[in-house]
Parts: structure tokens; sequence; C-alpha cells
């Protein structure tokens, strides 16, 4: 029995060794508003933040996760970004929109002054194919407005 | 699957499995069946994390290297370009070293040289990503920018049996021994000596700006009159030059020979870089 | 009254011939003036915004119907084989809960032609339990040669389809009188859609009707395909897409994985959930088809086209649709004497799908490009060349446009063109920089049949209600604007349900740059039919003439100045509705329908490296009236980013020897980044086409990518002088055609004294 800390709750689950993180949430406790897109590491829709630093759950074995705080979109529900990016139309068909926002409060927590340089850097890692970049940068950058 | 979590070396000893620490390229290759295991250890209590002037644990993720001001500027910049932000926040340095290929043909299993097989399918086949050094038996291209930048300043390790040249780490694949790395099974990386250059860096061509791996890297490091230079993405292994001229041994394959010209170009820009 | 009529409707240049019902007041009503209006025309955040940002958005990845089995795929390993399967071991375990292969259901081959079809498929509790299903399969594979090579299908007439030839004018004797003729060949390759939701699908039984829940483009094709490969009534099949993560073109069919899905359902009594991977999605859930066109131009002196030709293979794969590659030579300049011949490859290779523009993409990086060889042949500018050769009619059928504002859209892009001195200008050490263009022409025009109910409460807010979907595009938010519009209500109070055929009438696709030009005008006429019945209660309630009301800003308006809160009206409605009903018309008879444009791109070279870097892209099009124009730009700047992936990036690569796809992940098949991305200066003509429905909007999906490729590379030519003849333009494209040039250079430099 694994004793998840996630979103500010505790959850148990007994899943088998080898199941990701990113299993554990969308399958056995619902939390599907992580998305996962490659399930290999290579697009970021899957980023969680463990400790407020931003993973991806599809490939994090869930027995790894240990005493690290797990927050999902789903714990950031209420983020000022959340509207920044409705705000500026960063998103289009939104499925690599939470993982998007998921990376970038971790960015501004971080560094709450952006440039748009270090958001290009920060943000490499979420990959969007509807192409709302330009836009996500903008939310990003306007975050606190 | 098992995992054990051992929270020190002496808990460590002795055990079978496989060293697991941030996982960006093992559990691909778990799900994938590319690597098999009964145990996973997860080591992350046991590797050391961490820079202490020039030593840095191997535990020690690309993320914190990339942003410490210790670190030469050649491991920052290896860092800063290597796969994304969350791969560099979970990735340590120590696994780094260890990933393996993304020869498609190896990931996809055909059973290449590699793989044990006869035949390296590259040859034949699509190459564009493969190696121009080292690649008689088999042309797969190491991936990792920090290990070409670590190559550069000269870096040695200790395991958990001995010390050794990060040099003597990696070797090329030949018909006994398919393995890219001297490593005995079970042996763990814990720490990397890196010794302080007077200038380095690192460059890296790739296909998209970020996020990718390199098709050409150039490490280069300045310690008095001498330049050491590395390459990621050239060779199955990461490939240290004597000099500049020795590009001029390279062996590309058809669809690699642009590599050679890339290769040329990075390293005079890195070495006036460093002059 | 409702009017049965034959009218022609196009999408993605397939023009067909159909009936439909009209009723409704599309026709009846007058375009709105040019110009924004109170919320047509005015920025509007998309309405289901907060849900996809939230997390709170269910796709159809995020379904969990009680007790859903998982389903897992076998397929090919190999390009070309025949397959004898085996399912007695997978069956006799309790856990695989269904089993099916070739016989089972249509789409599974006993002669998998390319790498990735399916041959069988299993269910089980977990998908995890559903891939070790898949080991208990025993398959007798006899593998056979594939045939790879396009040209060597084009020898041995290996079709898809009939050879298409087209010609006009005499096109020898007009190359024959040519002051200047260019010729070259150019190559694009196969890009995969990558949409982040991959395809999948549940489906179960509810009764005698079959749910599907599906990630779609088109519900109601869904719906017709199903029910007809099944025999089915049609509204025994219910089709169901609330959200879905994009499709760019891949999702307009049920697809294999329906098929399977629906299979398993019938065999197990569960509802089924098969998700394509990752690594399935980019073997067989279609593609950009890869092109070869060897193209010839001849023009006189003054840069007038005296003849265009054009032979394009396109290399299809194993099944598809053979797109109009040969669209832009045919159709965007106005030259007499055209000929293009079009073969369809089909090869041991992956079915090609539709791909945002299919054909006109690669068809305007072939011309383009040759065009500004011929300007650099005349010494003319390109800009200026494209000008001499505008077509003010469509010459394939010698029909008038619509409505065409090409230039107009060139003249916007002068003071963009005009930086190109400034631009080369900052060129510096190995960075080469230089500013290209392409003109863009593509489709758009949407058609009928599409309709939209309109729902009007008493508590004064509306709903539109109609079973389309909403593909990222923002389509839910451009309906509810169209509707607030007409009735007068400001936007919060009107929403748009959608996405269930079960929940509303017939819509169209969302593709072909048809979504907003067909539902639009729908969705208008039903809120003017809802909007005239509340003037028709007004009216009586305030004892004036109908004809004297109008609804404004939540208000009903009397011409005389009088004007009362509309909750005056639907406040006596209490449980009562008012329900309107719209059509859409069909298009206007014996015109040409299409989008135009142009974009300029500056880019950024180093010649010691092959590195490319866009640096700015301003796009200008002509895609009639703009609805929403937050949401507008995003298509526009998608578009573009989607081109850049196209020209530098993406590139699906097969095993020369094997025919197995390689790039399967999208490590190895490289999406462009939020840092690959340039400025992107969005620029948008807004003028409604006054020919076309009661909107005079076009669609805007497509338009964006259609020049893109070709902007970049002609920028690249004007900052090295490279003459790049293939996509992508990677390290080594760049550094081969660098050194072309160096060669070209030297072979016509004056010998050395």
């Amino acid at each position: 029995m694994l004793e998840l800390k996630i979103n500010g709750g505790t959850y148990e689950v007994d899943p088998p060794v080898g199941q990701t993180l990113a299993e554990t949430l969308r399958g056995d406790l619902g939390l599907t508003g992580t998305k996962v897109a490659c399930g290999e590491g290579h697009c970021g829709a899957c980023t969680v933040q463990l400790d407020g630093v931003p993973a991806l759950s599809c490939i994090t074995l869930v027995h790894t996760v240990g005493e690290r705080e797990v927050t999902t979109i789903e714990g950031l529900r209420d983020h000022p970004l959340v509207d920044a990016f409705v705000r500026a139309d960063a998103l289009q068909c939104g499925f690599c929109t939470p993982g998007q926002i998921v990376s970038a409060a971790a960015l501004v927590e971080a560094e709450p002054e952006l440039t748009a340089e270090r958001v290009r850097h920060a943000m490499a890692g979420n990959l969007c194919r509807c192409g709302a970049y330009p836009r996500i940068e903008e939310a990003i950058l306007s975050w606190r407005d | 699957m098992e995992l054990r979590q051992p929270s020190s070396l002496a808990e460590l000893d002795g055990a079978d499995g496989l060293a697991l620490a941030g996982g960006t390229d093992l559990v691909p290759l778990l799900r994938d069946g590319l690597v098999e295991a009964e145990t996973l250890v997860d080591v992350r209590a046991v590797v050391p994390r961490g820079i202490d002037g020039g030593t840095i644990g191997a535990g020690t993720t690309l993320a914190e290297l990339e942003v410490d001001p210790e670190s030469p500027q050649a491991l920052r910049e290896a860092c800063a370009l290597a796969a994304s932000p969350q791969l560099r926040s979970m990735g340590t340095i120590g696994g780094n070293l260890l990933q393996a290929t993304r020869c498609w043909y190896w990931r996809l299993k055909y059973p290449c040289f590699l793989h044990g097989g006869s035949t390296c399918h590259a040859r034949q086949g699509a190459h564009r990503e493969h190696a121009i050094f080292g690649n008689e038996h088999c042309a797969s291209a190491h991936p990792s920018d920090p290990a070409a930048a670590l190559l550069s300043l000269g870096t040695t390790l200790r395991t958990d049996r001995r010390e050794l040249p990060l040099a003597d780490l990696y070797r090329l694949p030949t018909e006994d021994d398919r393995d890219v790395t001297a490593l005995e099974p079970g042996e763990l990386i814990l720490e990397l000596e890196v010794p302080k250059p007077e200038a380095s860096t690192y460059l890296k061509a790739m296909d998209r700006t970020r996020f990718t791996f390199a098709l050409v890297g150039v490490a280069a490091a300045r310690f008095g009159s001498e330049t050491k230079i590395a390459l990621a993405g050239v060779a199955p292994i990461p490939w240290l030059l004597e000099s500049a001229d020795d590009l001029d041994r390279a062996t590309p394959l058809p669809g690699t020979a642009y590599k050679v010209d890339l290769a040329r170009a990075l390293v005079r820009r890195a070495l006036d870089a460093l002059a | 009254m409702a009017r049965l009529i034959r009218t022609e409707k196009e999408v993605e240049g397939k023009y067909t011939e159909q009936w439909v019902v009209v009723e409704g007041e599309d026709e009846a009503l007058d375009q709105w003036p040019q110009g924004p209006r109170a919320v047509v025309g005015t920025p509007a955040r998309r309405q289901d915004g907060l849900q996809r940002a939230r997390g709170e958005a269910e796709y159809t990845a995020d379904l969990q119907l009680p007790g859903t089995l998982h389903a897992a795929v076998l397929r090919s390993p190999y390009a070309h084989a025949r397959a004898k399967v085996d399912l007695t071991r997978a069956r006799a375990t309790g856990w695989v809960r269904g089993a099916i292969g070739p016989g089972d259901c249509h789409v599974l081959q006993e002669e998998p032609s390319f790498h990735g079809a399916p041959v069988a498929a299993v269910a089980a509790d977990s998908l995890r339990e559903a891939r070790a299903g898949l080991e208990l399969i025993d398959v007798e594979w006899e593998e056979l040669e594939p045939l790879l090579d396009p040209e060597e299908a084009v020898k041995r007439e290996s079709f898809v389809d009939d050879t298409r030839h087209y010609s006009r004018g005499d096109v020898e004797a007009a190359f024959a009188e040519a002051d200047v003729v260019v010729e070259g060949e150019f190559r694009t390759q196969v890009v995969l859609h990558n949409a982040l939701e991959t395809h999948q699908a549940v489906c179960r039984w509810e009764g005698e009707t079959l749910e599907v829940y599906i990630s779609t483009q088109f519900i109601w094709g869904v719906r017709d395909s199903i029910s007809s490969q099944l025999g089915l009534p049609p509204d025994r099949v219910r089709v169901v897409c609330n959200y879905m993560g994009g499709g760019f073109g891949a999702k307009n069919s049920p697809g294999d994985h329906t098929y399977i899905a629906i299979a398993l359902a019938s065999q197990t009594g569960h509802p089924v959930h098969c998700a394509l991977t990752r690594r399935e999605e980019n073997l067989a859930a279609g593609n950009r088809n890869a092109t070869s066109q060897r193209l010839r131009a001849g023009a006189r002196s003054d840069g007038t086209l005296v003849a265009l030709e054009g032979e394009y293979v396109n290399a299809i794969g194993w099944a598809g649709f053979n797109g109009p590659t040969y669209g832009p030579i045919e159709m965007l300049y106005a030259c007499e004497n055209v000929r293009t011949v079009t073969y369809g490859a089909k090869l041991n290779l992956p079915p090609n799908a539709a791909f945002r523009a299919p054909g006109f993409v690669e068809g305007t990086f072939g011309l383009e490009c040759l065009l500004d060889e011929l300007a650099g042949r005349l010494e003319l500018d390109p800009l200026e060349l494209r000008r001499r050769n505008y077509a003010d009619k469509d010459l394939v059928d010698d029909r008038p446009f619509s409505s065409k504002n090409l230039l107009e859209c060139y003249d916007r892009a002068e003071p963009h063109w005009a930086r190109r001195d400034e631009v080369r200008a900052r060129s510096e050490g190995p960075w080469q920089r230089g500013v290209g263009l392409a003109s863009q022409i593509w489709y758009g025009g949407g058609g009928p049949p599409s309709y939209a109910w309109v729902r009007v409460g008493s508590d004064t807010r509306a709903t539109v209600i109609t079973a389309m979907q909403d593909i990222g595009t923002g389509t839910r938010t451009a309906m509810a604007q169209i509707a607030a519009e007409e009735l007068g209500l400001p936007l919060e109070r009107v929403r748009c349900e959608l996405g269930d055929s079960a929940r509303g009438p017939y819509a169209s696709i969302s593709a072909g740059s048809s979504t907003t030009p067909s539902m639009g005008p729908a969705v208008r006429a039903a809120a003017a039919d809802a909007a005239r019945q509340l003037l028709e209660i007004a009216a009586q309630r305030f004892h004036l003439e109908e004809r004297v009301l109008s609804l404004r800003g939540g208000q009903i308006v009397s011409a005389d100045g009088g004007s009362w809160p509309l909750e005056e009206i639907t406040g006596l409605l209490e449980d009562a509705q008012i329900l309107g009903k719209g059509a859409r018309g069909p298009n206007p008879a014996g015109m040409r329908v299409l989008t135009f444009g142009i974009q300029v791109a500056e880019v950024a070279v180093d010649v010691e490296t092959g590195e490319v870097v866009v640096e700015r892209i301003a796009a200008i099009h002509d895609v009639g009236r703009v609805i929403n124009p937050l949401g507008a730009r995003s298509q526009v700047e998608g578009g573009i980013i989607q081109g850049i992936g196209h020209t530098l990036s993406e590139a699906r690569l097969v095993d020369p020897v094997s025919g197995k796809v390689l790039t399967q992940t999208l490590d190895a098949y490289k999406l462009p980044t939020i840092a690959d991305v340039p400025e992107i200066v969005t620029d948008l003509l807004d003028i409604p086409d006054e020919h076309l429905t009661n909107l005079g909007s076009k669609g805007l999906g497509e338009p964006p990518i259609v020049p893109t490729a070709a902007a970049i590379v002609n920028a690249i030519r004007d900052a090295t002088g490279a003459e790049v003849h293939e996509l992508p333009v990677s390290r080594e494209a760049m550094l081969r055609a660098l050194a072309e040039a160096r060669e070209r250079e030297k072979r016509g430099a004056p010998a050395a004294v």
C-alpha cells in the first residue's frame, strides 16, 4: 500500500511495481486533468509537480514518489495562470494545456520576473501541436495582470 | 517486478538489481522491454547529490548543474541544451552518462549488432542521425551532451568500487562485448571529480532549437596551453578528439557526411571562443 | 417553407452534387455591414477555455464508463506480409475478455500491406492485461516483398486511383514562344499529424443503439459510415464528441480503431475503449503524403506567365486520397496554358489522410519556389511578378470568384516586403539574412447541409444547439457570437451546446476550412428565427408593428426611440421557450468560392552549420468576415507554426529496406517547440464576401499553412543564393544547397586572371 500526497490531500493506492504516476492519477484516482499524449517523456502533456518541481508523470514510477507532494492541474485550478491562458487564447484543443499550466506555475513560482527568452527556455518541454505557443508566452509573461 | 529502496551504501551492498535514479531513460526502456529486470533498486538515497567545488554527486540533476555557478561553463551549457526542463529536473548526471543510444533500429528492437546481432541496420538504412567515428560495427550515436562536456574537462569518476577516468568508462562495442560502458554489473557511479578549466564551452547543432538530441555536440576545455575537444552524437560513445585535424579521419556513412562539416564548423567556433 | 434543392458541395477541393433541405432564413437575411460589431468581429475568450485549461474538459481519452474494457491491437511488423492468426491461446485465458482476428472485423487484415496494419485485437479489464493478451495471439507470418519506391510504383502502374490529366490552352506552343523557361524538381516529405489526443473511441451498446464516443472532426460522417458498414439505421448510431484534442484532418472518419472497439463491444457486451498509442498514431493514423513535382514555367520578358506544367507523384501509401497537389499551379495565376498530370502511387506504406490543406501545401511549395526562381531570371521583383499574373477569374472552370481581394493582400504585404534591405543589412558573419514571400490559394467556402437551433428561455439566455464538434478551433465561441449578435444579446448570455448526434441537428465536418462558413449562416438563421418570434410577441405585447422593432443590447428597441428590456417579453414565457431553426443555404451558383493570401518570411541562415532560424512571418489573408479576431489570430499562428515544422524539422523516416516506420516517437519525429516560434504578424482583411451566405465568412483553418514553406525557402534563397528544392530543410539539405550555390557561383564567375 502506498500513501500519496496529492494537491494537499492523502490518497492510498496499491498499484503493482512498474505502474507510473500518470496511470495512478488517471486510472486509480480519476484525476484525468493530467493528460498522457506520448507515454514516454517526449511531450510534456503529463507534467505534474513533485515538491514544486515539474516532472513527467508518464515516466515516473509511482513507487518512487515517496514523501514528495504531488501537484496536478486539479490542484492549480484557481491559479492566476488559468485565467491568463484563457485571456490570451493560449490554448486551442487544450489537450496539452494542463501540462503547460503545471510547468508554467512552477516557473512563475521560481522566477516571478520573466523574460520571453526565459519562458522559451523553461517551456520547451511542453509540446503544443495546435501551435498556441505565442499566446502561451504572452499568458506566462502577463500572468499577474 | 520488485523495487528495493536502500537507505545506505551498506544496505545496497551485494544486492542484485538494476539501479534506478531519475528514471528518464530506464523507465521507458523497461516499458519497451529493451531492458528487463526482476528487481529495481532505487539508489537515490545512496548516491550523493550536490556540488562541492570540483566534486559532483552522481545524483545531482541536470537542472541543478545547469544553474550552478561553480560548474564549468561547458557543463552548464551542455546541461541547459540537453533534453527538456522536466527531464533535466528528473535526470541525474550519473544516469545521463549511462543513457542508451537513440538509434531507431536499436530502440525498435531490430536484431542489430548492439543487440547482439551481426549487422548494423543503420548502415544500409536511414542513418542521418548516426555516427561518423567508431562506426565499423555499430553506427549508433551517443546522445549525451553532458558526457561530451565532462570528457573534454578530463573528469574522473568514483564508483562504489574504484576510480576511473571518464574516458575509460566508455568503450566501443566489439564482437565479444556489445556493451558501450566498462561498468561492472551492479557497479554504481557515486561521484564525479571535474577539474576546473581556464575556459570551456559547449556548442550543439540540432534539428530544432530545444528538446532534441545533438546531431553534433562539441565541447572544448582549455587547461593552460592544452585544449581538449570532445564530441556528442558522432560515435557510439562520447568521442574525444586529439585535435581538430582528427576530423579528417572521420568515416561517415553517406547520410552522415554533413556531420563532419558541422563538427568542423563547431570545433572551429569552440576553439575561437576559448582563444 | 422547406425546400429540397440540388446543390454543389465542396470539401477540400472535392466537389459533389447533393440534395439539401433548406429552410429558415439564411438567404433572406442581409449581411451585416463590414467591420466589427457589438459581438461579431470583436475579440471573445473561448467559451470552453476554462474547462480545458483546468483539466475539467472530458475528452474521449478521459471517459471511464462503468465496465469499460480496454483494447489492444496486434499490428503488422512488416510492410507486406500474410498473417495466419490463431486466437486459441488468447481466448483460453479467463482474463482476455474478447479477441478478434481477420473475419471478425473488416479492418483486420489477412494480408497486411503496410507496417502497422491491424491484424487482430483483444480486450481486457486493463490496458496492461490487453497488451499481455496480444502476446498470446499466435501468428504465422509470411513476409512478402514490399513496394516502397513511388517512381517504381508509377512504372508498374500501382495507383490508388486513375491518373489525373488536366490541360488548358496549348502548352507546347506557349513554351516554344516563351522568352524565359525555368524548371525544377521539388520534393516534399511525409509529415505526421500528431494531434496530442491520439485517435480513440469508446463504443457501447445501449439496447439496440450503438453509442460511439470518439475523438472526431465529423460526428455525422462517423455516424453515416458506421451505420452503412454495420447495416444499422443511421439513428441507431449515436456519436458523441464533446471535447477533442486535435485532428488536423486525420480524424474525419471512424478509423480502424472504432470498428475494432465496436466488434469487441459486440463480442463482450461491455463498453470497449480502443486508443492508439503515440507509436500506433504515427504508424497507422494517416499522414501528409510525400510528393515529387517536376515543374516548368514559361514567361515573357515582362513577367507574364505563358505556360505552366507540372508532373506530380503523390506517394499515397497503401490507401488514402490522391490530393490536389496540382491545385495551385492550375488556379493561382492567370496563365492560359497549363498542363498537369498527377499520379497517386500505391505503396506498401501507411495510408495518408487529409492534413491541413492537403495537396495545396505541397503544390504551393513547388510552384511558389519556382516562381521566385523565375523572378530571379527575369530580374523582376517577386511581388511584382505575382501582381502581373493576377487572375481575375477562375480559369479552371471559367467562373467568376465570389470575392477575391488578393491585390489588397499584396498591397498590405508591401511594408513587410520593404523590410528586406534592412533585414539583409543585418547579415553578420556566418549569419545571412533574407526575406521571401509566397501567395496562398485554397478553398474554404463551406456549404450545406448544416443546421442549427436556437433556444431562448425566460431567463433571457440563448442556447445554440447543433451537433457539430469543436476540434480546438473555437467554433463553440464563434457560433455563440453569431447568435448573440443576431439576438442583440451580450455574449455571456449565449452558449453553444454541441457534440452529440442525439442532441442536435446535422452539422458539417470540421475540415476543409468549412466549419464557420457552413455552420455560421445556419446559426444566424436560427437566431434570426428566434428573434422574429420574440419581436412578434413584443409587437403584440406593446401594440406596435413588428417591423419597427429590433433587438439590441439586450433590449427591444422601437424605431420611435422606445426601448424595453428583453426580460419584459421573455419574462412572460415561464417554462415556455422560443425555438428558432436555421439552415445553411447553397453557395452562390456559378461562382468559385476561394480564400487568398500572402505571407512574407524573414530568415537567418548560418551558412557554416546550415542552421535556419525563421525570425518573422507576416501573414495577410482574405477569408471574408472574421467572427472572432482572437481565435482567428490563434488559427493563423497555429497554421504557420505547423508550417515551420513542415519546412524545417519534421520528417517521417522509413527504413528503405524493410519499409518499416522508424520515427514513431516524438523524440525522433520533431515537432516545433515554443523556442522555434518566430514573431508572427497577422493581418486579416475582414472583408465580407458579398455573395456568400448571410455572413460573408470563409474558413480560416487551412489558409495560413499553405504558403509558409515556400515563403521560408524563398527567404533562404534571398539570404544565401541557395536553391532548396526539398523539405524539410534539414542541416544536410541546407549545407548541400549552399555547396551547390557556391559551385554555381564558381562556374558562373569570370575565369581567373
